[in-house]
């Protein structure tokens, strides 16, 4: 546990390092450029839990087949469908229950779907996962820009009704959007899952060792249909708790949407697959996007400051791995 | 003259395992010189600096009179150093001709493959004895393969090769044939260096031996200068108690297997209309040369794999199509041969104690309760003389207390059939013995075990009655009594004497 805090943070540092030296080479002020990502990044809490929720949820998303070796690269799909299905029924019924279940229904169909091909006819997941990212990507932008587009703003789709948005709780001057406690218990609730329950026992043996798995006689088939459906669903919940609690409507350029699913399999990495990591990792990768904004206004960065971060942290994550191959080798 | 002398070698791992401390070695020319040790000694580590695949802490070598420090394998063998391996380092899918021609074009240019089998037919013609040149490796028998790694090495027309236990995948016969090619070796004036912890071969085939005992030198004798049991106290450390059976009446039938037939991985037929039956109190030993279909029949019986044809009954109840984790509730358990398939190497000791049978340590909803298991792991850990912790990570702990682990954790559970496959390949004499008195205990308890072993000293020690397997088939059963070594031995190497 401690070596895993450590191998972290220590990544973390040196990407840090990495990013500080590529600023000081592009001929930016590297100190200044960090100390406004930094600051800017924590000084809205409120806007830091909004944007944390979905990436928790991603994070889950990609995390969970991990953990039983499967590659979730389709978490951005299921996080359109879930998205879309959610507004639909909020804007239908108005009822936010019903609309948070449906997005989660429909992530984990597709998934399911994703791992069903997958299992029974040998289709490698991440082909399948990326042809219905880009499948749910397009027909999605039609969708909203030919049937669901709202009349008063046609550059967006129609908006989550009043009585079936999530709203904010104020304890003490602070507000908390309720969808972030929300993704809080659910990153919670699949802690406990993972190593409380037998279901997930049964998953992380088979992610660890399919021979083993098959020596206990776990069904490794189901573990990865029963992994890919609880992923797809997270997936959905993020994009269902986006719509209901931050945007409430879906821009008719889906940029609201684009690339949470990826920029979940980064904190998926950095929490080390761990629930209870993805919680922190999340809050601290989109501490970083918002900061990386900001540092776009104030200090004319390009805005791929930020993804460069989160892509250098990834890389140097997998250092340690690295290192390790090496030394069995000698 | 001396060939080798290895001065003052010490080796420490990265993981600061400490593997040999300042190791004094010699061989003379033209001697057959024995490396004797338990697993774990030294034998192989020292081997592999010799023969420049790894690089000494301290210490120096010095060959042919010269002081060398070998940059690689490649450049001992210009040397004129080779080293016939335990696993062979042929490639498996292409044929024997193009493995010599890989081997000699790697350090010798401009070698075409014309002159490669003009070499390998005067070598076999040397050496009296043929291997296929155009079939393809995989398809011929290991006894076989060890000839083609021996013809390879000669291509290469070395002063020294070491062997690295090259008997333990062979049968009796093969061995013979193997200490007769090494002779004629010797006869040419190629120096031998043979690694075993086999006493009967050190005295068999070699004219000096070395002991190493946990990276250490014991001594150098003239072979014959020294009994079996000298030679065994030296590698061990103290001298060896064969564990005794007692001899018992075999109660009621427990298992009955009729004609059973599975497949391996590959879809072919593996185990071949076996059929036995199994008492209370009673050891059924299944000898025979690992891969003539033991892990097949071990996966069926368990129900891991399933059986192409005929009935497994246990207790009058038709399990045959019960999947494993039914039957081991039904009070069957498996230890597999190889510990990364019967532990969770990656997961700690605790969460590896509940693997087989996990649905005793549920709660309400599929929970687990983790404070049962703990304790189920500290029981587990205290009869079994354990050492880890629960929490430390299985694949940190020893061959021999990973090995503990899972035999007792089978054993604890109560089974009353127990399937126990190669349960002291790799330990040392210690564990060995541990887990060899364990499963006497268990069977002095009326408990019934199938024991499959390629090691006959195990199958005799244990065993009530033994069958042979030989192609997927019983080729021979009968009572422990009733069998001579010798006898075995012509059955496993499918002679039906």
């Amino acid at each position: 546990m401690r070596k895993i805090v450590l191998e972290v943070s220590l990544s973390i540092i040196l990407s840090f390092l990495i990013g500080y030296i590529m600023l000081i080479l592009m001929g930016y002020d590297a100190t200044r450029v960090f100390s406004i990502v930094i600051r800017e990044g924590l000084s809205n809490p409120t806007y830091l839990m909004m944007r944390s929720t979905p990436l928790i949820l991603t994070a889950l998303a990609f995390s969970i087949p991990s953990s039983v070796g499967v590659f979730n690269i389709g978490g951005e799909g299921q996080f359109y469908l879930g998205a879309l299905a959610s507004l639909i029924i909020a804007y239908t019924t108005g009822n936010s229950l019903l609309s948070t279940i449906t997005g989660m229904a429909a992530g984990g169909l597709l998934s399911a779907l994703i791992a069903v091909i997958k299992v029974k006819r040998g289709v490698n997941e991440v082909v399948t996962s990326i042809m219905f990212n880009w499948m749910i990507y397009f027909s999605l932008l039609y969708l909203i820009s030919t049937y669901l587009f709202d009349p008063l703003m046609p550059y967006q789709s129609v908006s989550v009704p009043k009585n079936a948005r999530i709203e904010y709780l104020t304890i003490q001057s602070v507000s908390i959007p309720m969808i972030f406690p929300i993704a809080v218990l659910t990153s919670l609730a699949m802690y406990f899952l993972m190593y409380h329950s037998a279901l997930g026992y049964r998953m992380r043996v088979v992610g660890i060792s399919p021979k083993a798995a098959r020596y206990a006689g776990f069904d490794p088939e189901s573990s990865i249909i029963i992994s890919m459906i609880i992923g797809g669903a997270m997936s959905g919940l993020g994009g269902s708790l986006l719509i209901l609690g931050h945007t409430h409507t879906i821009d008719s350029t889906m940029s609201g949407l684009y690339g949470m699913g990826f920029a979940g399999i980064g904190a998926g990495l950095l929490g080390r697959n761990n629930p209870i990591g993805i919680i922190f990792s999340s809050i601290f990768l989109s501490m970083l996007l918002i900061g990386g904004e900001a540092a776009e206004l104030r200090a004319r960065v390009p805005t791929e400051l930020a993804d460069t971060l989160i892509g250098m942290i990834v890389i140097v994550l997998s250092a340690p791995y690295i290192v390790r191959i090496l030394r069995v080798r000698r | 003259m001396k060939l080798v002398e290895m001065r003052g070698i010490t080796k420490v791992y990265p993981d600061g395992v400490v593997a040999l401390k300042g190791v004094d070695f010699e061989v003379s020319e033209g001697e057959i010189h024995g490396l004797l040790g338990e697993n774990g000694a030294g034998k192989t580590t020292l081997m592999r600096i010799l023969y420049g695949e790894i690089k000494q802490t301290s210490g120096e070598i010095i060959f042919s009179g010269k002081a060398v420090s070998f940059k690689g394998p490649w450049d001992s063998m210009r040397s004129g150093i080779s080293m016939v391996y335990q696993k062979f380092s042929l490639v498996p899918t292409i044929s024997v001709i193009e493995n010599f021609y890989l081997y000699l074009s790697s350090f010798q240019r401009g070698v075409g493959i014309e002159e490669v089998r003009r070499r390998a037919e005067e070598m076999m013609e040397r050496l009296k004895f043929r291997v296929p040149l155009e079939a393809n490796v995989e398809d011929l028998a290991v006894g076989v393969q060890q000839r083609v790694e021996i013809i390879k090495v000669l291509l290469s027309k070395p002063k020294l090769i070491i062997f690295d236990e090259p008997t333990s995948v062979l049968t009796p016969i093969e061995s013979r044939e193997l200490f007769r090619t090494l002779r004629e070796l010797k006869e040419d004036g190629i120096t031998i260096i043979f690694i075993t912890h086999k006493l009967k071969e050190v005295k068999e085939i070699t004219d000096r031996v070395t002991i190493l005992r946990k990276g250490e030198r014991v001594g150098t004798y003239e072979t014959p200068s020294v009994s079996e049991e000298e030679l065994a106290i030296m590698m061990v450390g103290r001298g060896i108690v064969p564990t005794k059976r007692s001899v018992s009446s075999p109660g009621r039938e427990v298992m009955r297997v009729e004609d059973l037939w599975v497949r391996d991985d590959r879809g072919l037929n593996a185990v071949k209309g076996v059929s036995f039956e199994l008492h209370e109190g009673e050891i059924l030993g299944i000898a025979g040369v690992q891969g003539n279909g033991q892990l097949e029949l071990a996966e069926a019986l368990a129900g891991v794999r399933r059986a192409e044809r005929g009935r497994i009954i246990m207790d009058g109840r038709d399990i045959t199509d019960l999947p494993a984790e039914a039957r081991y509730r039904e009070g069957l358990a498996y230890i597999p041969d190889s510990r990364a398939v019967g532990l969770v190497l990656e997961m700690n000791l605790m969460e590896n104690s509940i693997l087989t049978s996990l649905r005793d340590f549920l709660g309400r909803g599929g929970r687990i309760i983790w404070p049962l298991a703990s304790d189920r792991a500290r029981e587990v850990i205290e009869r079994f003389n354990i050492v880890g912790s629960l929490r430390s990570q299985v694949k940190y702990l020893s061959g021999g207390n990973q090995q503990r682990l899972l035999v007792g954790r089978e054993i604890i559970k109560a089974p009353k059939v127990l399937i126990v496959s190669e349960p002291t390949q790799g330990l040392d004499v210690a564990a060995t013995e541990f887990i060899r008195s364990t499963l006497l205990k268990f069977r002095e308890e009326g408990r019934s075990i199938i024991l499959i072993s390629s090691d006959l000293d195990e199958i005799f020690e244990l065993c009530d009655r033994i069958a042979v397997i030989y192609e997927g088939k019983f080729v021979g059963i009968g009572r422990n009594e009733d069998l001579t070594l010798e006898r075995l031995g012509l059955l496993m190497g499918g002679v039906n004497a």
